[in-house]
Formats: C-alpha cells, sequence, structure tokens
C-alpha cells in the first residue's frame, strides 16, 4: 500500500467516525436517558479521529486531506437522515451537494 | 393544480419561519429561528475558522517522521495545540447548544461558512492569491447554505419517529 493510499483511507475512516462522533452529541441533547454516555463516547471517538486525522496528515498533503475530509458533509447528512431520523428534504440535499462541491474546489488548491 | 392545495412559494422569510396550507388559509407553524440559534452557528464558524488557521500551523510543525508518539509528544509540548485544545473546548460547548436548537444535518453544513472565513482572510492577510476555481467553490458553498437555510431548521418529534 502506498504512503497515499494509506493517507486517503486514513481521512476516509476520519470521515466516518466525524459523522459517528457527531451523531452520538446530536443523541445527547435529544434527552437521551444516558445522554453522559453518549456524549462521553462522543468525545472519545471525536479525539480519536483528531489523532487519526493529525496523523494522516503525514502521509498526505494538507489540500488532499482537506478535499477528502468534506466527505464527512455527506455521512453526516446520511446519518442523520437515517440514524436520527431528521427530516432532510431534496432542498436540502442540494446545498450539502453543491457545499461539497464548493468546499472541493476551495481546498483542493491548498 | 388540486384545489384548496396552495404552493408555497420561496422566499427570504422562511428563513425565519414557515407556512403550512391548510385548506385555502397559510397557517404560520411560527417555527422560529432564534437569536440564540444564529449567534451559536455564528460562534461555531468564528471559532471553527481560528481552529483551522491555528491548526493548519500547528500540524506544519510537527516532526514527519510517521511516529504516532513523537507526535502525540510534540502536540503536549507545542503551545499552539494547547491553544487548539482550548478552542475545541470552547466549539464543543458551543457545539451542544446549537445541537440543542437545530437539526445535525442543518447546523453541520451551514458551519462550511467558515471555509469562506478562511478563504477570505488567506486572501487579505496571508496575501494568497486566490483563482478562479477556489472564487466559484465560494460561490457554490454560499448557494449551498442558502438552500440549507430555506429548510426548515428543526425536525418536529412526530415527524422524526417515523
Amino acid at each position: 500500500m502506498s504512503q497515499t493510499s494509506i493517507g486517503v483511507v486514513l481521512v476516509v475512516i476520519c470521515t466516518l467516525l466525524e459523522g459517528v462522533g457527531q451523531v452520538f452529541l446530536k443523541k445527547s441533547v435529544l434527552g437521551a436517558v444516558r445522554w453522559y454516555l453518549w456524549i462521553s463516547f462522543g468525545v472519545v471517538i471525536l479525539a480519536v479521529e483528531s489523532l487519526i486525522y493529525t496523523n494522516a496528515l503525514l502521509f498526505l498533503g494538507v489540500g488532499a486531506a482537506y478535499a477528502i475530509s468534506s466527505l464527512s458533509l455527506i455521512s453526516i447528512t446520511l446519518m442523520s437522515q437515517f440514524l436520527l431520523r431528521e427530516k432532510v428534504t431534496r432542498m436540502r440535499w442540494v446545498g450539502v451537494g453543491l457545499i461539497f462541491i464548493g468546499v472541493g474546489l476551495v481546498v483542493a488548491r491548498t | 393544480m388540486e384545489k384548496g392545495h396552495q404552493r408555497v412559494k420561496i422566499s427570504p422569510a422562511l428563513l425565519l419561519k414557515t407556512h403550512k396550507v391548510i385548506g385555502n388559509k397559510p397557517v404560520s407553524t411560527k417555527r422560529k429561528f432564534s437569536t440564540r440559534l444564529a449567534a451559536g452557528l455564528l460562534i461555531a464558524i468564528v471559532i471553527d475558522t481560528a481552529l483551522q488557521l491555528v491548526w493548519k500551523s500547528a500540524v506544519l510543525s510537527l516532526p514527519h517522521d510517521g511516529s504516532l508518539w513523537l507526535n502525540v509528544q510534540a502536540i503536549l509540548q507545542n503551545p499552539r495545540f494547547i491553544f487548539v485544545l482550548f478552542l475545541m473546548g470552547c466549539q464543543f460547548f458551543n457545539w451542544l447548544m446549537v445541537l440543542g436548537d437545530a437539526d445535525l444535518s442543518y447546523a453541520q453544513p451551514v458551519t462550511s461558512l467558515s471555509y469562506v472565513s478562511v478563504f477570505l482572510l488567506s486572501a487579505l492577510y496571508l496575501n494568497e492569491a486566490a483563482d478562479v476555481f477556489q472564487i466559484a467553490g465560494i460561490i457554490f458553498v454560499l448557494a449551498g447554505v442558502w438552500f440549507i437555510s430555506q429548510t426548515e431548521h428543526l425536525t418536529r418529534a412526530q415527524e422524526s419517529k417515523v
């Protein structure tokens, strides 16, 4: 496995962890009984993500890492829709899509 | 068009409230976009901007040998990382307040506005050259956030229990 592909895999893992961590944080404010557990697990997941991300930057250029990590927008929206049952309308998806393209264009040149 | 069914025109007013059409009468459902939520999103964007700028400079100072342990040591010793941790703490508590008032799928994309602020700050203060792609990207981000802002910011409890 080349250095770049290791970096790409690490950043993709980060985007998934970001989604899961954010879902846990949102769960904690939704009036869950064991809200402190949701918060704790959310924080742990996001902390692990930061460590992996920092390490990924050693294998991958900052610009490429930023561009790939914008995938977390998609993962968070999907998880919000299917795990949190949020009402994600078509208009919200259009917005997410435009932001995703926009962020990609902005950071790819970093 | 079916009688009694009226199309709701999309307008900036929808940012503040939504309308439900029952019969022929539009009924305001008063899903108000609170000042607290607006302030929370703004704070999130400001902290995120600061985080991105400090994070970028801090990461560049890491030893490039790929060792996790050496990186952790460098993180603990670098004052910039301590500042990053402080900002992350502030961001965390502010973010929980924002999530209390808005959907995750609403709040998260809106904070992408920090890319716009980082871009503008870099162009203005770091004299980084902006190319056509980046300017197009900024326009895409702004358009995307506008679309998101047109959607209702919080899913009602009965809607989420599908």
